[in-house]
């Protein structure tokens, strides 16, 4: 079966091609090394539903990660990857404007779901990723968005479809990645949206920054 | 199913009286109130009539019950038969619909009660007419979705399963509502609701149009009132309030479940009678929202809104999100749209006076001509303004084009 992603791109849809991911492990130095080395503990039981089990891949749980920044060109190795290293993501990825400005449901929907996954004690399997890295491996997306972009990263393939319906003006797709810090990557950016000129609700805009919650850990962003 | 579709009547050559026989739900115990007619204007000199049990006044406006051709229901829904079901997207439905996010959500404290004893006055009557006419318009959901639900059972497992998980959440918004009644020693008897109300029957086509859009504009009104009274705390006179922003949610989810039903059928979507009932059904939840809304005004001002510039907002937003779905939506944003609602508020007012008056039945139904006749040019002028394209990038032609 084609990756998730595929699934929910219109039928009139130019299809990427489906891009794997892979990260040279190139060390430069045990003492520079040492300071990029990290231990991440993956969620393992993040299916909500055995009956997708076969829509998900499961989990193999990483002890040690190398650090994306090392990891700026994306090359293919000559050996085939081990498959139980690999994890599949998912994401939709759309303009900064439409999904942290104007969608202001959007946010009501993460909220909620940050707050189901705290009642249950969940791991969470969802992130905000402004301006990601990993979109250098789609071009054919690349060369539709506006920037900034932000995407929504999960590793819950069929909720990344639910969203795409609700959403409707996103591009989706899919790849692999060794570890979630390669997965999360970006590039730094200051988001800043201009207050809009005739604001007509009876409440408030929500505040800018909001999405600071859902971005992966150690890329808080500075918000001007 | 947030809202109501009282002005929708497609002509049909089915019955409205068609009964289907829905399991029934359990008896509630407490003293039955069944009020469908709209509140006297405290200036009437009439007397009011005492609630009658037995049967229920249907005005124009009343909270609907639906009903429709199920064997077509199944015919559409047959894997065999329709090679567009998107399974994938339901599938995601089903996921997020089992995921369950408000199970533990609607508990009751004993600030209702509290509160309740604190309302008196005009605004206790508004109050407690507002809690009787979304709990039916909630109870009316639960019954079309189980219904569907049993009904496509062997057709469509999945679907099926949807149905009657969203006529789980419709269940539990209607239960709540029922017990925010009893805080003002009321009850609807929804057992005899089931058997006594008349059916408004629907084709399938239309159930997507329409219930689609109750369930958005549900969300739009629910969230609104949510974001407006957590900043103006003052006017926070019932607890339920509080409740909305996880509700109205459910309300969103449910719309997006008949984008994914539409979507399976784009002989709904893509073609000329597809934007001609699109236009239909927005006109006819919009003005029936705004002549309610206004008629019982009271309400919305009760709780600091301005009824109008409430309506209009939920108007626009909804409108703004079913264009991602519809082939075509009304132009609710040129102003004079808005001045045609206002007119058939005024026209409505004068409906609603004639009922009133002491004149004779037949004098009353002469008055009514004229103002009925207004009426219908409103809204088929409404009709013809020009509409806005829309739709789903899904089905763009021009998509490969689109920047995101």
């Amino acid at each position: 079966m084609l990756g998730m992603g595929t699934l929910t791109l219109g039928s009139s849809t130019t299809m990427v091609a489906h891009t794997t991911l892979t990260s040279s492990n190139t060390l430069s130095g045990t003492k520079r090394h040492n300071l990029f080395n990290k231990t991440h503990s993956l969620p393992i039981n993040f299916t909500l539903f055995s009956s997708f089990n076969k829509l998900t891949m499961p989990l193999t749980p990483f002890t040690t990660a190398v650090a994306s920044v090392q990891s700026d060109s994306v090359s293919s190795s000559d050996a085939p990857p081990t498959k139980n290293e690999l994890s599949k993501y998912y994401f939709l990825v759309a303009n900064a404007k439409f999904m942290l400005d104007e969608e202001e449901h959007f946010q009501e929907q993460l909220f909620e779901r940050r707050r189901y996954y705290g009642e249950r004690n969940k791991e969470q399997d969802f992130w905000l990723v402004i301006e990601p890295k990993f979109l250098d491996s789609f071009p054919e997306i690349t060369k539709r968005l506006r920037r900034p972009a932000v995407a929504l990263v999960s590793t819950n393939g069929p909720w990344i479809t639910f969203m795409k319906l609700r959403l409707d003006r996103v591009l989706a797709q899919s790849f692999e990645a060794e570890s979630l810090e390669e997965a999360l990557a970006s590039n730094p950016t200051n988001l800043k949206f201009e207050k809009p000129d005739n604001w007509v609700a009876p409440y408030p805009k929500y505040e800018s920054g909001w999405w600071e919650t859902f971005l992966p850990p150690g890329q808080k962003e500075v918000n001007s | 199913m947030a809202a109501e579709m009282a002005l929708v009547k497609p002509i049909s050559k089915f019955s409205s009286n068609l009964r289907p026989k829905f399991n029934t739900p359990r008896t509630v115990s407490y003293s039955i109130r069944m009020s469908a007619t709209p509140t006297t204007t405290p200036t009437s000199t009439k007397p009011s009539k005492k609630p009658n049990k037995t049967s229920i006044k249907e005005t124009l406006l009343t909270p609907r019950f639906y009903t429709t051709d199920f064997d077509e229901m199944e015919t559409l829904f047959n894997t065999e038969i329709n090679k567009n079901l998107n399974e994938a997207e339901f599938e995601a439905l089903l996921q997020e619909f089992k995921t369950d996010y408000n199970q533990t959500h609607f508990v009751r404290n004993k600030e209702f009660k509290e509160a309740a004893d604190k309302l008196d006055g005009p605004l206790r009557q508004i109050f407690v007419e507002f809690l009787e006419r979304s709990c039916t318009a909630e109870f009316s959901g639960f019954l079309l979705y189980k219904e569907l639900g049993r009904r496509l059972k062997k057709t469509n497992p999945v679907v099926a399963e949807i149905f009657s998980l969203m006529s789980r959440d419709e269940a539990r918004h209607a239960g709540f509502l029922n017990k925010g009644l009893s805080d003002f020693n009321l009850a609807l008897d929804l057992g005899f609701l089931t058997k006594a109300r008349k059916y408004t029957f629907f084709k399938p086509k239309f159930i997507f149009y329409a219930t689609y859009l109750s369930e958005k504009i549900g969300y739009w009104r629910y969230i609104t009132i949510y974001r407006h009274l957590k900043t103006n705390p003052e006017y926070q006179c019932y607890p339920i309030f509080k409740y909305f922003e996880n509700w109205c949610q459910d309300e969103n989810r449910h719309g997006d479940f008949f984008s994914a039903l539409m979507k399976a059928q784009p002989q709904f979507l893509n073609d000329w009678k597809a934007k001609l009932w699109s236009r239909f059904f927005c006109l006819s939840v919009y003005v029936t929202m705004y002549l309610n809304d206004c008629q019982r005004t009271d309400f919305y001002e009760g709780i600091g809104l301005n009824t109008k510039e409430f309506d209009m907002h939920v108007i626009i937003e909804t409108n703004r999100t079913t264009a991602r779905i519809f082939p075509a939506v009304l132009d609710v944003e040129n102003p004079e749209f808005k001045r045609k609602l206002d007119r058939m508020v005024v026209i409505n007012e004068k409906i609603l006076a004639v009922g009133e008056s002491d004149d004779n039945s037949l004098v009353k139904n002469l008055k009514r001509i004229p103002l009925i006749a207004a009426l219908v040019s409103e809204l088929l002028a409404a009709y013809l303004m020009p509409p806005i394209e829309s739709g789903s990038v899904d089905f763009a032609e021009f998509e490969p084009r689109l920047v995101y």
